[in-house]
């Protein structure tokens, strides 16, 4: 287990803070870590930020992650990792289309040259949208409270796609679903980080396997050609006890 | 040209090497996957008659050349698993239900519904070293071993193996109160545990869990060779097998297949097919034909 000391505590969203902390080991975008607070559980949390100093921005969704809110400039966070397999970084315009809290994947993505759709249920929960150029961002949130009423696949769907080399996408499985779809006759290559429930983190529990893939390993992120091809995906997931249950 | 095949109690085997339980294998479409990537077949996840939610993260520790894992024993109980057993046959290669439960009843029920959904065979946990009422607490007391292996074998036509474990103080004992059964699966994981010096606390959720990888294959061995010895049954060895050498050695103490579980999650699902081309490599070499050649050979009759 590697132990680092928090630099810096960030207030991002009501619900989501992002910690600093100095590491020095390389780390590709896309990749993720298993975020052990002891005492409390262990979650899958991908890297915010890869370079000297990393981070993982964390949102409030059950015990262990609420207990990770908690933590404040000088505590100290547990992992392991880095794990599976991360973006392809190509030169060139990149779009980045992010769901919720999916956005802390693609952040180490994000440059001068990126134009992003970022995507929430409200107004309030929209992520890392400042790190976009006004003109180059793109806004929906399921109650119309800022930008498109709507997902971004009805934005991706009024867009010239051909000026971007890259695409990056990452959030909830429906609304990645729904982008895959319309993707993947038009372009294949491009890439989301995938997520599904996560025990291990090393390929041995088959917690986050979909369609014979395991998430932690030939993943998180896999091309759109490839997920169009994963029929569990967008239908069908287990549960915690392993019970197939459908995805909503 | 030699032949790697396996015949375990009448079961073809295109190769010595299954994919042990425990190891990706919750999901029909993984378990179909790891068959279509090399392995001649799969033991499932161990599957009880009622839903089992299992231990809170963290599950497992990685460590050099081993991992601990509590995972629990979770699975979706007996009837639900029927899904999963239909997405992996499809494959058609042999896939054996493990099954686990505290009373002969319990085993009973499940193995029946395990031989309807198309197992090739059943593996009775009789060895999981950290779930209380079940497992090894079941496995250690040699009337009840020896009732679930009657109950069982009384309802089922498919073989039954025992999977036995090495935490026991008396596996002679053991294996004997479990002759009815076709054969063994040796060995299972090790009771053992990890501590963060940091944290100041066990890193699993459940304190306790079960050694597995590299740094167990001596113990496995030494058990395969006992157990062989006394009973001379068909064994399937376990226990950090991650090379086809490993799984030659355990051949030679008397396994006549073998299970692979850690080094899959270390290497990956390619594991299988390299294991394959490794063992008729050293064949060629060693100038053995077939495996029969050597299973059990470094044992004394």
């Amino acid at each position: 287990m590697i132990r680092a000391r928090i630099n810096n505590v960030r207030h991002e969203t009501p619900s989501v803070n992002t910690l600093t902390f100095t590491w020095d080991h390389a780390v590709q975008p896309g990749q993720f870590a298993m975020l052990w607070m002891p005492g409390y559980g262990e979650i899958p949390m991908s890297f915010s930020s890869t370079g000297k100093e990393k981070a993982f921005t964390v949102k409030n969704y059950g015990l262990t992650s609420s207990k990770v809110l908690e933590l404040v400039d000088g505590d100290y966070i547990y992992f392991r990792g880095p794990y599976g397999r991360g973006y392809t970084e190509r030169k060139g315009r990149s779009l980045i289309i992010g769901g919720g809290s999916g956005m802390a994947s693609l952040r180490p993505l994000i440059n001068d040259d990126s134009y992003g759709i970022v995507s929430a249920k409200t107004r309030s929960e929209l992520l890392f949208r400042h790190m976009f150029h006004e003109a180059s961002l793109m806004v929906a949130t399921d109650d119309g409270s800022e930008g498109v009423k709507g997902f971004p696949v009805d934005i991706l769907k009024d867009m010239d796609i051909s000026p971007f080399k890259n695409i990056y996408i990452c959030g909830p499985e429906m609304m990645i679903f729904s982008i895959v779809k319309y993707l993947a006759d038009k372009r294949p290559e491009a890439e989301a980080s995938l997520e599904r429930s996560m025990k291990c983190g090393i390929g041995v529990c088959d917690s986050c396997s979909v369609s014979g893939f395991q998430l932690c390993r030939d993943g998180p992120v896999f091309s759109v050609g490839e997920i169009a091809n994963m029929k569990e995906y967008g239908h069908e997931k287990l549960s915690f006890s392993g019970r197939r249950v459908p995805v909503t | 040209m030699v032949n790697i095949e396996r015949n375990l109690c009448g079961i073809r085997l295109e190769n010595p090497f299954l994919l042990a339980s425990g190891i990706l294998d919750e999901n029909g479409y993984t378990m179909k996957k790891v068959m279509e990537d090399g392995a001649a077949g799969v033991v499932t996840k161990s599957i009880s008659k009622e839903e089992k939610t299992g231990y809170k993260t963290p599950v497992v520790v990685e460590l050099e050349g081993a991992m601990i894992n509590a995972i629990g024993l979770s699975n979706p109980g007996i009837d639900a698993f029927g899904e999963e057993m239909k997405l992996a046959i499809k494959c058609g290669k042999p896939v054996i239900g493990s099954i686990f439960g505290s009373l002969p009843d319990d085993f009973r029920a499940v193995a029946i519904k395990m031989e309807e959904f198309g197992a090739s065979a059943i593996e009775l946990n009789l060895s999981c070293p950290h779930v209380v009422g079940v497992g090894l607490e079941v496995g250690s007391d040699p009337v009840l071993v020896r009732a679930i292996i009657r109950e069982v074998k009384g309802s089922v036509k498919i073989p039954v193996f025992a999977k036995l474990s090495p935490n026991l103080s008396n596996p002679g004992e053991i294996a004997n109160a479990a002759l009815d059964s076709d054969g063994f699966t040796l060995i299972n994981t090790v009771r053992a545990m990890a501590i963060d010096p940091h944290a100041r606390r066990p890193v699993l959720s459940n304190a306790y869990g079960g050694l597995s990888g590299p740094a167990i294959k001596y113990i496995g061995l030494r058990m395969v060779h006992e157990i062989y010895r006394e009973t001379g049954r068909p064994i399937m060895g376990v226990g950090g097998i991650s090379s086809a050498l490993d799984a030659v050695e355990y051949m030679m103490a008397g396994s006549a297949a073998v299970q692979v579980g850690t080094a899959v999650g270390m290497h990956g699902r390619k594991i299988f097919k390299e294991l394959t081309l490794q063992l008729t490599e050293f064949m060629k070499e060693e100038g053995i034909a077939s495996l029969d050649e050597i299973v059990g050979i470094a044992v004394k009759k």
